[in-house]
């Protein structure tokens, strides 16, 4: 059985923004990626990290929203992952031309993973006590919605690496059932001493300090955990038919979405594939594109040993023979793994990969892993005819998302 | 301008409740209850599995047993996807783990932080320890954690069960109140952990005796600037239930989203039909 979505009305995304550690602009994000530049480099990740990590790709500026934007108030003392998700979110609204205050229903999905346990942890690095004291307050997902002036529904929703990927879901869910007319859907993550120091303590972060751009190398046969990133996208969603009768740009439809569970490890991917490619083969069929109609695929391939290759067996099973022809890389080789806001970034990456028309690259990948027999793009970006891209996304506790955006 | 845009009609999307266990743990007893053998007629859980995970979690997870246990026939795990909606989990390992960074550095963060102690952790591990293949999400994990876990809960059916899920368990976890913390991350008192299992399915699928969980929303356009909305306990939404459960209840009892959303739990029709019948 596969989930038979029940609008028959295309959603398409209509405005973006992101922030993240190859730039904060749509064209610039496109033309690093296109070059294989990395964002990855040296960081002082502060006294209480340092003994662990010291490479990561940061986020180096957050622009502020445009003057005369009323969510532009008060930037500069917002913690920073308010700051990333506000500048992102903000500039999405702000691309998609939809007036928040003009009556239309705009709702908000935001993915992200663990905001009150960074919250906590800024507010103790910084000498608070809010971790012992433990106000319940309104989450980061509402201050931002009071901001944008989006009267809608407004959700935090966590699903590991997955977590931006599954706010968009849920985003799409929202329009098809008429519960609001458009929502922005994304997410970010920050760096933080405690996530880069837990990362590192369960062995998932590479260790070729000596050499912070070469780090970070999916699939290739020597890599040895991934890298660290931080920043994320967000999207305006609506239907086609609104977005057309109103003039608004369309940047890509949100064609299909597949999600499973491998229900077997809170930490380890299943290495038998099998519900990772039911996640992919449900987003083909939503999408109503067969596998040989997909024009590249975003790998979630974060660089761990284990992942990778699974990932690899899930694209072939569920791709069959098109996988031999089909590129697939992971632009985390260069903006790192922007964990909660990876998913998000990645469809973005594809919509940068419908936009050029070619497939960017996996950089770093100088001798690809025989566990992992795919149609690599290493190193130099591959121009094609690129109409369908996928993008995987798979996250702890076995959480498995497919997203598949058509050109618009 | 948007001119284009559909008249707001008011909406209502429905699903039903097969069975629901609400389970209440004071700290001191979460520790025994992380390795209790499950109870008569429940799955197995894997071994030692939830000596990292946190007391939301713990709590979760036997109110999933118990209700379990109330199925008229076994429901497949592998056809279930999670909601869960906790509200601040994590906070006391976060504490501890603070604590420790502070003097011992990097080397103490315990690796289990990020899969025990992030909002998708309640989720992740029903899912795991069930062995289910349906998507699992955290949702929330502020104060409106029960208006969020139910909204979104609905949302999926709504939208078409996606594959293979027959049923959505819903968990919503908190504390009774907050518990204060030492500079160590240890508990001030007895603080109460508590949650609420709820397995739900589409209302086409359900007996006309199950209660139902109803969003409605209104006509017209959404409050500019909502009012805040008194904190829903828990205790007494799984009250509502129970009183739907039994037929009880002819009136329903709503929790109120701020944005404008209205849930209402309601009896099932036949339930309203028979107890209507015994009143008169």
């Amino acid at each position: 059985m596969t989930r038979t979505r029940q609008a028959d009305e295309p959603v398409v995304i209509t405005g973006l923004g992101a922030v993240s550690p190859l730039g904060s602009s749509f064209d610039g994000i496109a033309d690093a990626l296109l070059a294989g530049r990395s964002g990855v480099r040296a960081i002082d990740p502060g006294p209480h990290a340092r003994e662990a990590v010291q490479f990561a790709a940061p986020v180096a500026d957050i622009p502020a929203p445009a003057d005369g934007d009323p969510a532009a108030g008060g930037f500069p003392q917002l913690d920073r992952l308010e700051r990333l998700c506000l500048s992102a979110a903000a500039t999405a609204v702000a691309d998609s031309g939809l007036d928040a205050e003009c009556g239309a229903r705009i709702g908000i999905a935001l993915g992200v993973g663990a905001e009150h346990l960074k919250s906590w942890e800024l507010d103790f690095l910084a000498g608070g006590d809010g971790v012992f004291v433990g106000r319940r307050q309104p989450t980061l997902v509402h201050r931002l919605a009071r901001r944008l002036k989006l009267r809608g529904p407004a959700l935090t929703v966590a699903a590991a690496c997955a977590s931006s990927g599954y706010a968009m879901a849920l985003g799409r869910a929202w329009i098809d059932a008429g519960w609001v007319d458009a929502c922005v859907v994304g997410g970010c993550d920050i760096l933080s001493p405690t996530s880069l120091a837990a990362f590192y303590n369960l062995r998932a972060l590479s260790r070729r300090s000596d050499d912070p751009a070469k780090a970070s190398r999916p699939f290739d046969g020597a890599r040895d955990g991934f890298v660290m990133g931080e920043g994320g996208a967000f999207f305006m969603l609506e239907r086609r038919c609104d977005a057309v009768q109103r003039g608004g740009r369309i940047r890509g439809e949100l064609a299909g979405i597949g999600m499973s569970s491998d229900g077997v490890h809170m930490v380890i991917p299943s290495t038998e594939s099998v519900h990772a490619a039911r996640a992919i083969s449900d987003a083909l069929a939503d999408a109503g594109v067969m596998p040989d109609e997909v024009d590249y695929i975003n790998a979630h391939a974060a660089g761990t040993p284990v992942g990778d290759v699974a990932e690899a067996g899930a694209i072939r099973r569920a791709f069959g023979a098109a996988a031999d022809s089909i590129p697939v890389s992971s632009t985390k080789s260069m903006s790192g793994h922007m964990i909660s806001g990876a998913a998000a970034f990645e469809a973005l990456a594809c919509l940068a990969a419908i936009d050029r028309q070619a497939a960017p690259p996996t950089i770093n990948l100088d001798h690809p892993d025989p566990q992992c027999p795919l149609d690599h793009v290493p190193h130099a970006c591959r121009p094609r005819r690129i109409r369908v891209a996928a993008s995987n996304s798979f996250g702890f506790g076995g959480s498995n998302l497919c997203l598949v955006l058509k050109a618009a | 301008m948007i001119a284009h845009l559909r008249p707001h009609r008011p909406r209502r999307a429905a699903c039903a409740i097969q069975a629901h266990a609400y389970v209440e743990a004071a700290f001191s007893r979460i520790a025994a209850l992380r390795d209790e053998p499950p109870p008569t007629g429940a799955p197995s859980l894997p071994t030692r599995f939830l000596r990292h995970a946190d007391e939301q979690t713990v709590v979760a997870v036997r109110a999933v047993l118990e209700a379990s246990t109330l199925l008229p026939e076994p429901v497949a795990a592998a056809r279930c996807g999670v909601v869960a909606a906790p509200c601040q989990a994590g906070r006391i390992a976060t504490a501890r783990s603070l604590a420790l960074l502070q003097t011992g550095g990097a080397v103490t963060v315990s690796p289990h932080i990020v899969p025990q102690c992030s909002l998708h952790s309640v989720a992740g591990a029903v899912s795991v320890a069930f062995g289910m293949h349906g998507p699992h999400v955290g949702i929330g994990g502020g104060p409106d954690a029960l208006s969020e876990g139910l909204f979104t809960a609905l949302s999926l059916i709504d939208s078409g069960m996606p594959d293979p899920c027959d049923a959505v368990w819903l968990l919503v976890s908190d504390w009774e109140s907050e518990p204060e913390l030492d500079s160590h991350g240890e508990p001030l008192g007895e603080p109460v952990c508590r949650a609420l299992a709820m397995l739900l399915a589409p209302e086409a699928a359900a007996a006309g005796t199950e209660p139902r969980i109803a969003l409605v929303t209104p006509a017209g356009q959404w409050p500019a600037d909502p009012p805040d909305e008194p904190d829903v306990d828990l205790a007494a939404f799984a009250r509502a239930i129970d009183m739907c459960r039994s037929g009880m209840a002819l009136a329903s009892w709503a929790v109120n989203c701020p944005w404008g959303g209205r849930v209402r739990v309601e009896a099932g029709t036949e339930s309203l039909v028979s107890s209507r019948r015994e009143a008169a």
